[in-house]
């Protein structure tokens, strides 16, 4: 186990780097710089700019300069928030969309999962169909789009909620309900599906057969295994709602991490792209690791370490 | 199951750890926790009508670049800091520049020295005087290549300013000089007619030395925020939220109404009019989609915005070369259609480039007197593309290509340009949208055929956009480069005399208008709801808004 976890490692650490290289080469292939805009300007002001922040060097030593930044997870300050660095601004992102991320995997995957677990119960049933029409809305309904539904409801019309910002539970409702949809049906289908197709198998039958009461057999025997496919998609939902999402903390005025990605790559913010590509590919990477090792705390079938164990 | 079980226990754990922290973090944070508390008594405040607290809510939509006046070069950075210091001079409400700082001012009989007299009683935030020196400190600041300030350019007035920046001069050469505590000295390379309303500009604020030499970093949090104006930085939550409270040192603290102002950063045009509508915000922007609906409300402030929207022809590209082609295209835009029913929010069409609002020293506006320089005349646009294609030898025109940078609002001035040449011209142009920082790099590179810019005015006095088309400017990005328009431009930035140089800016939009290398269609302009008993904040056309009159009732 031990060496299969440091073979892991090693794979990750050659991953990212090989995710570095390949963000410089796309930033610095793509056109534009982070001086660029219709504000006056004129060339003096801009070669003091490129100067400033290393720009004006030679291709492979921004290269290595890039390259320390990540070694030393040191990446300066942003050129757009000249008086913050990168740090600070993952530092305080990061723990507010990930608030909202937990949130939101929670609440997805408890209401996901007992909508699928019912729906299969009752197959072609009312609840069933009732909850796959549920489920398909929440599928094709874009979050922004019932993010200002919930909105103009909930918080202009009935002012049951406050409308954006972020400074009490209160004000975390309405974006994780926005947030949490979309994964919800996802993962209320998927284990309706695997559920629907566990409760057919030989051992459920034998289940019952000794006399187990239908509860357990479900809790304890069913659900098990109709989980893999919910945890094989936690990973990443995990991993994507956690680093914030751009449009939902758009809306919600919410000062998550998303907007960086987004903007970092709109304003040429060198650092700042470095930033947010090594912390997301490092956190997926991550992530996709303890998903393997779940499998085989799930599913005594699959090993994690086969080849050295057969 | 129990590993099962062991599996969810350890995952909960994880990410409870991991909320954990983030509630750690924001305990550890003495700022945010105010915050939290100061964000209660807001949400209490309407249920207690006894609460006397003048509080303005606003949104500024995002962070800050940053309050040093010397690298925020843009308005969400400007606007709050316009009301956190203050220059030597500062808008009236007749936007022309009165006294700030300086009290009064000698000006000499050839233009060049100007001598300013600070107040005795102005003073920073911490109860230091604003000192002469505090001036000479930050412009020399900001005038230094290590600082690499965007906005250093605007103080090349100065003498010696130009020389420093690019990193040939010395800062002992640049002509600001403290002659004493309460007297500064500045000498201009060449008479400069704007040199007072320049002076507003954030870029020329005062910066405290004692505190700026203790700690460089004094302007990134509020804790350590010292300012000059009639508010103080009490609160700045990076990302979430800016919160204002009356300065009482400052010298004018008296006229100052306002106990407090929020600012809320929300992005969306959506979230923040639902805000304004469920009471969180005191002003807010119309939405595109509703503009029809909102526009003509009573709370509803309309105000001029010094800037242009117009389209870049590139004179190096066919068929542009040619100049009757060029005026062909711009003859043939309808620009009231375009104003009314594309942009609609009460814009106005241009029909010159520089827009109204820029009193001439006889007492007249700019562009009365200029009159209409373009024009809408579908005829005469035939007959000028079949004089410039005759000119050419073109059977067909070659291919047009129309570039803009992505956004909606783009698209549909676009689209309606399209419709006008093939109606007014027979010309189908192709349409092409860029992302920004793509559309800039082309744009500056001369490849793009016909593109869209616009143009928002740092100071207050046309020569602003009318220097961006000289030969070789970084703004210029059309090839076009004349000697005559040259030396218009430079007669009309260094003219004593002020009606001979505004005789010579007449002349140069003219030129501009005649030789047709840019096509105006419309002015900027500042729409704003107001919520009951909001009032008193200046709008100024050209510079930052000002809320040291404001009041709310």
């Amino acid at each position: 186990m031990l060496k299969y976890i440091l073979k892991k490692l090693l794979i990750m650490l050659l991953t990212l780097w090989i995710i570095v290289t390949l963000t410089f080469v796309l930033m610095v292939t793509v056109p534009g710089s982070p001086f660029n805009s219709e504000s006056s300007s004129n060339e003096i002001v801009q070669q003091n700019l490129e100067r400033h922040y290393n720009l004006d060097k030679p291709l492979p030593v921004q290269y290595l300069l890039y390259l320390k930044s990540v070694v030393t997870l040191d990446f300066g300050p942003s050129i757009k928030q000249s008086n913050q660095s990168v740090n600070d601004l993952l530092g305080r992102g990061f723990p507010i969309s990930a608030e909202l991320g937990f949130f939101t995997v929670l609440v997805a995957v408890i209401s996901g999962v007992t909508i699928g677990t019912l729906a299969a119960l009752r197959h072609n049933g009312i609840i069933d169909y009732f909850a796959m029409t549920v489920a398909v809305l929440g599928i094709s309904i874009p979050n922004f789009i019932l993010a200002t539904l919930l909105i103009q409801q909930l918080a202009v019309n009935w002012s049951i909620f406050p409308v954006a910002t972020w400074q009490s539970p209160k004000h975390m409702v309405l974006p994780v309900l926005a947030l949490a949809t979309g994964p919800m049906a996802i993962i209320a289908r998927l284990t309706r599906s695997t559920m629907l197709e566990v409760l057919t198998q030989d051992y459920i039958k034998m289940a019952r057969a000794k006399g187990l009461s239908p509860w357990k057999i479900i809790v304890k025997h069913a659900l098990r295994n109709a989980l893999m496919p919910v945890v094989t998609i936690l990973g990443t939902l995990l991993v994507g709602v956690m680093t914030g999402s751009f449009v939902i903390e758009q809306i919600f005025a919410i000062p998550g991490m998303g907007k960086y990605f987004v903007e970092s790559i709109n304003h040429r913010d060198y650092p700042v792209i470095m930033g947010t590509t090594v912390f997301y590919s490092a956190f997926l990477i991550i992530m996709l690791f303890l998903v393997d090792i779940a499998y085989g705390l799930l599913d005594p079938r699959i090993k994690v370490n086969k080849k050295e164990g057969d | 199951m129990k590993r099962l079980l062991l599996f969810l226990l350890a995952v909960l754990t994880v990410f409870f750890l991991a909320a954990c922290t983030a509630n750690e973090d924001a305990g550890s944070d003495p700022e945010e926790q105010d915050q939290a508390e100061a964000s209660e008594e807001t949400e209490d405040e309407p249920a207690e009508p006894d609460s006397d607290e003048k509080v303005l809510r606003l949104n500024i939509g995002t962070e800050p670049t940053s309050f040093d006046p010397s690298i925020g070069f843009n308005a969400v950075s400007w606007d709050p800091l316009n009301n956190l210091m203050e220059g030597l001079t500062r808008l009236d409400h007749e936007h022309q520049p009165g006294p700030g700082v300086a009290e009064e001012w000698d000006i000499s009989e050839d233009g060049l020295t100007y001598t300013f007299y600070l107040r005795e009683d102005a003073k920073w935030s911490n109860g230091d005087p604003v000192l002469a020196s505090d001036f000479e400190f930050a412009w020399k600041y900001m005038l230094d290549p290590e600082t690499a300030s965007p906005a250093a350019f605007l103080a090349y007035y100065i003498e010696g300013a130009e020389e420093y920046n690019s990193g040939e001069g010395s800062p002992d050469d640049v002509q600001v000089t403290a002659l004493d505590d309460t007297t500064l000295e500045v000498v201009l390379t060449q008479p400069t007619g704007f040199f007072l309303d320049l002076l507003t500009n954030p870029a020329f604020f005062p910066i405290n030395q004692k505190v700026a030499e203790e700690n460089p970093d004094w302007h990134a949090e509020a804790d350590t925020f010292v300012g000059n104006g009639p508010f103080k930085l009490e609160t700045w939550n990076h990302d979430e939220e800016l919160v204002f409270v009356k300065n009482e040192h400052y010298w004018d603290a008296d006229v100052v109404k306002l106990d407090k102002v929020h600012f809320a950063m929300v992005n969306d045009t959506n979230t923040q009019y639902q805000m304004f509508e469920a009471g969180e915000l005191d002003t807010a922007s119309i939405p595109p989609e509703m503009s029809d609906e909102l526009i003509d409300g009573d709370n509803v402030f309309i105000g001029p915005a010094g800037g242009l929207e117009f389209f870049r022809f590139n004179v190096e590209m066919e068929p542009f070369h040619n100049k009757k082609i060029r005026q062909a295209f711009s003859y043939a835009i309808n620009r009231d259609d375009i104003a009314q029913y594309v942009v609609k929010n009460a814009v106005e069409p241009a029909y010159g480039f520089i827009n109204p609002g820029y009193t001439s020293p006889t007492g007249e506006d700019f562009r009365d007197v200029n009159g209409e320089v373009v024009e809408f005349n579908p005829e005469r646009a035939r007959e000028l593309l079949e004089e410039g294609m005759a000119e050419e030898g073109y059977d067909e025109l070659p291919p047009i290509t129309l570039s803009y940078n992505t956004s909606d609002l783009n698209k549909a001035v676009a689209e309606a340009l399209h419709g006008m040449f093939i109606e007014h011209l027979d010309v189908e142009v192709t349409l092409e949208n860029l992302e920004w920082n793509v559309f800039l790099e082309a744009q500056q590179g001369l490849e793009l055929q016909f593109s869209r810019s616009s143009f928002i005015n740092d100071y207050n006095d046309p020569i602003n956009f009318l220097e961006s088309f000289i030969s070789d400017s970084y703004m210029n990005r059309t090839g076009f480069s004349s000697a005559e328009y040259d030396e218009l431009i430079q007669k009309g930035k260094t003219e004593v005399d002020e009606e001979a140089r505004w005789e010579y800016m007449y002349e140069a939009e003219k030129m501009l208008a005649e030789e047709m290398i840019a096509t105006p269609i419309r002015y900027y302009n500042t729409v704003v709801l107001e919520a009951d008993g909001v009032e008193g904040i200046l709008r100024h056309p050209v510079g930052y808004f000002d809320l040291k009159y404001a009041d709310k009732n």
